[in-house]
């Protein structure tokens, strides 16, 4: 509230202002200015966190599981599909998602995003020559998801997994593309 | 910086005529304590207009939507829980103001000419306030909304000839459902706030063309004349800091949790409405068989056309409460008939059994725990172990439940379930909750 002037007609109203009635005066608007401020501040900082909060959530991704690990064969990776699900706000939304897993040699089991790391393409196993091919724009792999040709930056990316009862569990997630390290989305 | 941006805008826009008109107008016998109860109205409907923006951010008028879009807000948007509890205590608190205001103005016979407008714009202001209550109590779409909302349409069905077909309008339909909440949304967010906007202004309008009331006594009025600012103003802003923290100490002290989501085949569920409407609710238990007809529209009809043309009805000019006996009397009578009614309503909901803070804790622990994934309880979860909606029913005994928790299988040879390495305390709510759902209503799990 901006300082007011004095009444027009002093007279009636009220009398004319003496410094005793200034001071008065100066102290009731200090009052109302900090009554104000209190108000505002107490709404506008939990409203602010209200409307921020969600915009600066991660989406949470959880653990899904994508099935038993007993059909894998050493060294031959196998697309699996699953459903994955994820949070949208108020939401719990099901996705179906793949994800390509590979038991390594040395004992590993390797889940690898099925997204190019190139410009996005889902790539593909080939069977006879024993390597990963995108077929968008030539790139291969090698079965660690090692870059061996083509224009990728990077290797394969893998993602998060883990064995519990002879099942795999994966958490999804995906990558930006065309860099030479993984950035998550 | 303040000063020089004002006297820039005032160079442009001619400020002070209207800061003048703003901040000086006259109050007859001054400032006083007494005259706060409409600016904190005012203040109080500002409050809950801005909170309730915000809750519609995130909340969806829909029935699929609408209980995981309240359960959202509440538990998983920062300070969710404290702007919905802001709307909610702020409703209640508008409800107090309004009635105080209100008493102020009977008592000061403020109604009297030439304010017999501004009294039935304000009434026309508490009608359009209550709406604002009934439509919202909806729109959280759980069992308290939607039982209660049940009810409160089915009293409508009562005013005679065209009540079946006003039911059916207000509901969208002859059964309370998705087109129910579309429009108790609309009404709520959009035409209710459209129509009391006008009314304040209008309130406001007439306020500053016929002047503040003032003391009841002529001579006191006369005494002394000061302006509204800055002793009037600096009341008002007092009173409404003392509002603001009085509502948000509430939001941030007492919880209102959610009751189940909304389940029009569970019959037993007994709705309890908010408490501005209790004396109502009180009163319709009294009227029952051809009576209630009387309670459902032919009293509340009366006592708003009496209250609307109230400054008609009472013409007795004198303004000081010594001199009106009759308006005096019925006011007292109307407030002992109003407020014995709360009252009794008030000691019954106390006297029925409470739920135990303890089945509220096992209530928790069992989402918290995801019982949920196997469980099912009233129709909510999953279907790999037994429904629970009434395990009590079955299973009775308190340490029956314990080593089941502690040790399934050797309760219930082969069960699946894990055991659930709990504290004692944890394992004892959890058994409470359990022996809490039988078939029997005694308590009411959950809500409020």
């Amino acid at each position: 509230m901006a300082s007011p002037s004095s009444p027009s007609d002093p007279d009636k109203v009220s009398q004319a202002e003496s410094p005793s009635q200034d001071t008065r005066r100066s102290f009731f608007s200090w009052m109302i200015g900090i009554a104000t401020s209190v108000i505002g501040l107490g709404l506008a900082i939990p409203l602010a966190g209200y409307v921020i909060s969600p915009s600066m959530k991660r989406r949470e991704a959880l653990w899904a599981e994508v099935g038993p690990t007993g059909d894998l064969r050493t060294g031959e990776p196998e697309e699996l599909e699953f459903a994955s699900t994820v949070k949208d706000g108020w939401r719990t939304d099901t996705a179906k998602k793949a994800i390509w897993a590979v038991q390594q040699q040395a004992g590993d089991l390797v889940v690898f995003s099925p997204i190019c790391p190139h410009l996005g393409c889902g790539f593909r196993w080939n069977a006879e020559d024993h390597k990963f091919h995108c077929p968008c724009h030539g790139s291969v792999y090698d079965v660690t998801g090692k870059v061996l040709a083509g224009p990728a930056p990077r290797s394969l990316d893998v993602l998060p997994s883990k064995v519990e009862q002879g099942k795999l569990l994966v958490i999804y997630k995906e990558f930006k593309t065309g860099l030479d390290h993984p950035v998550e989305l | 910086m303040a000063g020089k941006l004002y006297t820039w805008l005032d160079d442009r826009l001619k400020l002070k005529p209207l800061e003048h008109t703003l901040l000086d107008e006259p109050i007859p016998g001054g400032a006083s304590w007494i005259y706060v109860f409409g600016s904190a109205t005012l203040f109080l409907f500002c409050l809950q207009a801005t909170t309730g923006m915000f809750l519609a951010l995130y909340y969806v008028p829909s029935v699929d939507s609408a209980y995981d879009t309240v359960q959202f807000i509440q538990h998983e948007v920062q300070f969710g829980w404290f702007v919905r509890g802001l709307h909610h205590w702020g409703a209640s608190a508008v409800m107090v103001a309004i009635g105080l205001h209100l008493l102020q103005v009977y008592l000061y016979g403020a109604y009297k000419r030439p304010r017999e407008l501004m009294w039935m714009v304000g009434v026309v202001l508490l009608l359009l306030m209550m709406g604002f209550g009934f439509t919202g109590y909806l729109l959280p779409w759980d069992q308290n909304a939607y039982w209660a909302t049940q009810v409160g349409t089915n009293m409508v069905a009562s005013v005679p000839w065209i009540g079946d077909v006003l039911v059916r309008v207000l509901r969208g339909g002859d059964t309370l459902g998705a087109l129910t909440l579309s429009r108790f949304f609309a009404l709520h967010t959009l035409f209710l706030p459209a129509m009391i906007v006008c009314g304040i202004v209008l309130h406001l309008f007439i306020l500053r063309r016929v002047g503040p009331a003032g003391p009841w006594s002529i001579e006191q009025a006369r005494q002394r004349r000061e302006a509204f600012y800055p002793r009037q103003v600096f009341m008002d802003a007092m009173v409404m800091l003392g509002v603001f923290l009085l509502v948000a100490t509430l939001a941030v002290t007492v919880e209102f949790p959610l009751a189940d989501r909304a389940d029009p085949s569970d019959h037993t569920f007994t709705p309890v409405p908010e408490w501005y409407f209790l004396f109502f609710y009180q009163l319709l238990k009294y009227m029952s068989g051809p009576l209630e007809p009387l309670a459902t529209w032919v009293l509340p009809g009366l006592f708003i056309l009496g209250l609307l043309l109230w400054p008609f009805i009472d013409r007795n000019p004198e303004r000081r409460p010594a001199s009106r006996p009759m308006a005096l009397a019925s006011g007292i009578a109307f407030l002992t008939v109003v407020l014995s009614l709360l009252g009794i309503s008030l000691w019954n909901l106390h006297m029925t059994p409470k739920v135990d803070p303890s089945v509220a804790r096992g209530k928790v622990l069992f989402s918290k725990q995801h019982c949920m994934a196997c469980h099912r309880i009233h129709g909510e979860g999953g279907k790999v172990g037994p429904d629970l909606s009434y395990v009590a029913d079955q299973r009775p005994d308190r340490q029956w439940h314990l080593r089941h928790y502690r040790d399934p299988r050797s309760v219930s040879p082969g069960s699946i379930m894990p055991a659930f390495a709990l504290q004692e305390k944890d394992l004892n709510d959890l058994a409470s909750y359990m022996l809490s759902l039988k078939s029997e209503p005694s308590t009411d799990t959950g809500n409020r």
